[in-house]
């Protein structure tokens, strides 16, 4: 139930991440995960479906490593569900979130 | 203002009546009183100069018999200047045997004095005993127009007698000199006088200027002779008279006139002095009643303005009764659910119609879980705003309760502890509480001090549930609640009601009364609970019609329809089975009988959810397998998920939230999980029963 497409660029690294991102999924999330010589993630989430706490945990984890290495983390085009998943956690303020690329956004 | 003048005017007319009387008959009294003074007066008068002439005239007679010696014969001539020495009309000598044999008067001479009966009063001397006879003046016989009066002496011994005769016209002019001093002196009454004046001349010998005025004649003093001819007489010393009124010296005088010796006698009383008393009368009657009718006004306006007062404070605290009604009916109302939850499974309805002077009846319905609906009826004792807000106050903490503990008797075991903790108006209430489990039809329920529900299995079956749990709430401290069950079988209904229904009363003041309650619900054709409400109210209404509405009437009807339709599915108590959950959602929701609900758009959300609560119970519960209940819930249209879990006991509800609030560093990583569904839901229960830990949350479209 999830599709996860990583690119990794000048330090940069992009997952775009399609499907649901909850305790059956999170796991595989973490394993596409490397953070050795990564300066900035960005999780593309334009066909995210939802996210859960799980998915949320994972998130988090990747920001306190990126930070302790003065990195940046950045939430591109979230849906309503998990930008308001976001909103009620907190973390739409702890994260970097921009909507662009013209993705449509539910 | 009316109601004064009316008063008044009664007052008015009560003392003119009295006055009226009160001057009638003081007048008339005055009158007779005037009568009886004049009569006293003018015989008093008449007497005194009768009396006098005849004082005068036995002086005469005396004085004759003394010079004559004896029964003589003397010569006409002797006799002549006898009767002129004695300045008299008349002297004669008369025998022992009645035959005058000397006198002045030829004519007289050898009359027998035994012949008339006139004559012979004078016979009387000749006993030997009494010494002097006197008759009134009388008309002569032979001429009535001379008058005179004759008085005789006896000689000694009886002897023979001198009789003297005194014309009225001698009279007429020595009364000057007998009665001059008399007229001087007499008062008749305070301010009454007497008037005496020759017949002839009217020249009066009487001076009343001493207390009248100036007068010669009786035309000066204002008599009208012509006038009182009529009233007046001669006098005889029995017949004075009538009275007459005459205008003397300026002032209205009550009168009596007698004609003797030649001279008019006059008594005249002035009118004030004897309506004086009457005028007196009707001024101290008139001032005492005005002073009265004062200080009676003064109470009267004391008494109107008190009343008028009082009127005006009544009707102000009608207005605050009714205004502080208002307000409780207000909270009343706003406390009832408005709508009944919409199921396949049941049908619940209820009504409570207010009375003026509002009750604290109450009642109230709400889901507690896919499989369970709680319901009651209570009534607070007492009326108004006070009752009103101990119902909130009660109606909170039993819903409060029952949805945390779920159980009814323990709901109102808990419930009763904090009313008697806090109950400073010493209100208590009724209240029957019970919970219908949906699967089964059986309905677990506390009775606390509340009437019987009607429970109707079938037609015409209707039976009282007279199971109770313990006394009234907020009554008695500490007690507990007895847990108490029946059924009802698909179909079946409860009816429950408050004792406004039971308690009506009709023109007679008989009681509605349970007998009639039963066959009321055993006439009910439609089962539905909303028609049987109806069908209740009315029944009672025509029992009591024309009477007011003494207290509220409740009434609610929960009938059970079937079990409700469930997708439950169990799962192993690993990740795998949270994947087979997630499956089992989509495969549900998905569903061809659900399609044209609509409710792929709350897929993503309850997918959180479900995430959330079952890998909580796969990671911590020690669960040897958990199950998941989805049911569709009508209004408002949504989904409730239950998840039952066989593991720890464990109330995610009552651990505290994370602080969002926190900048990412201090962040812990996890603790969100409960605390997003909290937030997402739009109701959560947890309950723990049978060794289970049963959470329900619901999430609406």
């Amino acid at each position: 139930m999830i599709q996860i497409d990583s690119k990794l660029e000048d330090g940069k690294l992009t997952l775009k991440v399609a499907g649901r991102l909850d305790t059956n999924t999170s796991p595989e999330l973490s394993d596409k995960l490397s953070c050795d010589g990564v300066s900035s993630v960005v999780f593309d989430f334009s066909e995210l479906e939802y996210i859960s706490s799980a998915g949320l945990r994972v998130l988090m984890s990747v920001q306190k490593t990126v930070m302790a290495t003065g990195g940046s983390v950045v939430i591109v085009n979230p849906n309503s569900i998990v930008m308001g998943v976001l909103d009620m956690t907190g973390l739409s303020g702890v994260f970097e979130i921009v909507q662009d690329q013209g993705a449509p956004q539910q | 203002m009316s109601r004064r003048l009316l008063i008044f005017g009664g007052v008015a007319a009560l003392y003119t009546v009295l006055m009226t009387v009160t001057w009638i008959v003081s007048t008339r009294q005055a009158e007779e009183n005037t009568q009886t003074q004049l009569d006293y007066a003018v015989l008093n008068l008449h007497d005194t100069v009768a009396g006098a002439i005849d004082t005068m005239l036995g002086h005469i007679a005396r004085t004759a018999v003394r010079h004559i010696g004896s029964a003589q014969v003397m010569s006409l001539e002797r006799m002549a200047a006898g009767a002129k020495e004695l300045d008299i009309d008349e002297v004669s000598t008369v025998s022992r045997e009645g035959i005058v044999i000397a006198s002045n008067d030829p004519r007289s001479i050898g009359v027998d004095m035994t012949a008339s009966p006139v004559l012979n009063e004078f016979m009387e001397l000749t006993n030997g005993v009494t010494a002097t006879v006197s008759q009134p003046f009388r008309a002569h016989a032979r001429n009535p127009n001379f008058r005179a009066k004759y008085l005789a002496a006896a000689f000694p011994g009886g002897d023979g007698y001198v009789q003297v005769g005194l014309e009225e016209s001698r009279l007429k002019k020595m009364l000057p000199s007998i009665l001059g001093y008399i007229f001087d002196e007499w008062l008749l009454g305070e301010k009454g006088f007497f008037l005496c004046a020759d017949m002839d001349t009217g020249r009066l010998i009487s001076n009343p200027s001493r207390h009248r005025g100036e007068a010669r004649t009786l035309a000066e003093a204002g008599y009208d002779t012509e006038g009182a001819r009529r009233y007046e007489v001669i006098a005889d010393g029995k017949n004075m008279g009538r009275t007459f009124v005459q205008t003397l010296f300026g002032e209205k005088c009550f009168c009596r006139a007698f004609l003797f010796g030649g001279h008019r006698f006059v008594a005249a009383l002035p009118e004030r002095e004897y309506y004086g008393g009457r005028n007196m009368l009707a001024v101290v009657f008139g001032v005492t009643f005005l002073v009265v009718l004062g200080a009676f006004a003064i109470l009267l306006d004391r008494i109107f303005r008190d009343s008028d007062r009082l009127k005006k404070f009544y009707a102000a605290e009608d207005d605050r009764r009714a205004k502080d009604m208002e307000i409780a009916k207000t909270i009343q109302n706003s406390a009832l659910p408005t709508a009944a939850p919409e199921s396949p499974c049941f049908r619940i309805d209820a009504a409570m119609h207010a009375a003026r002077d509002v009750g604290g009846d109450f009642y109230d319905y709400f889901v507690l879980d896919a499989t369970h609906i709680a319901f009651l009826v209570a009534d607070v004792s007492g009326k108004g705003v006070t009752a009103a807000l101990y119902m909130m106050t009660a109606k909170t903490l039993i819903k409060n309760t029952l949805l945390a503990v779920r159980d009814p008797a323990a709901a109102l075991t808990e419930a009763n502890a904090e009313l008697c903790a806090n109950n400073p108006a010493m209100m208590f209430l009724t209240a029957w509480v019970g919970v219908l489990d949906l699967e089964t039809g059986v309905v677990t329920f506390a009775n606390a001090g509340h009437n019987p529900p009607v429970a109707i299995a079938g037609p015409k079956s209707a039976a009282f549930v007279r199971k109770t749990s313990g006394p009234v709430l907020a009554f008695i401290d500490g007690v507990k609640y007895a847990a108490r069950t029946m059924r009802l079988p698909p179909g079946g209904t409860l009816f429950l009601y408050t004792d406004g229904v039971t308690e009506a009363t009709d023109a007679k003041n008989g009681l509605f009364g349970e007998e009639r309650l039963l066959d009321a619900l055993n006439a009910v054709t439609d089962p539905d609970p909303h028609a049987i409400c109806g069908v209740v109210r009315t029944v009672v209404a025509a029992f009591s019609e024309g009477m007011p509405q003494a207290d509220d009437i409740t009434v609610m009807a929960v009938r059970y329809l079937k079990p409700p339709k469930l997708y439950s599915r169990k799962f192993p108590p690993r990740q795998e089975g949270v994947a087979n959950a997630s499956e089992f959602l989509d495969e549900t929701i998905g569903r061809e009988e659900l399609r044209d609900k609509q409710l792929s758009p709350l897929l993503p959300s309850l997918h959180v959810i479900l995430d959330e609560m079952c890998s909580n119970i796969v990671r911590y519960s020690n669960a040897a397998g958990f199950e998941v209940d989805i049911e569709i819930v009508e209004t408002p249209l949504g989904v409730r998920l239950t998840f039952i879990d066989d593991g720890d006991a464990y109330d995610p509800l009552a651990h505290a939230d994370p602080d969002t609030t926190l900048p990412a560093a201090e962040r812990p990583i996890g603790g969100l999980g409960i605390f997003m569904v909290k937030r997402m839901a739009s109701s959560i229960a947890y309950r723990r029963s049978h060794g289970r830990n049963i959470l329900s949350v619901v999430l609406s479209a």
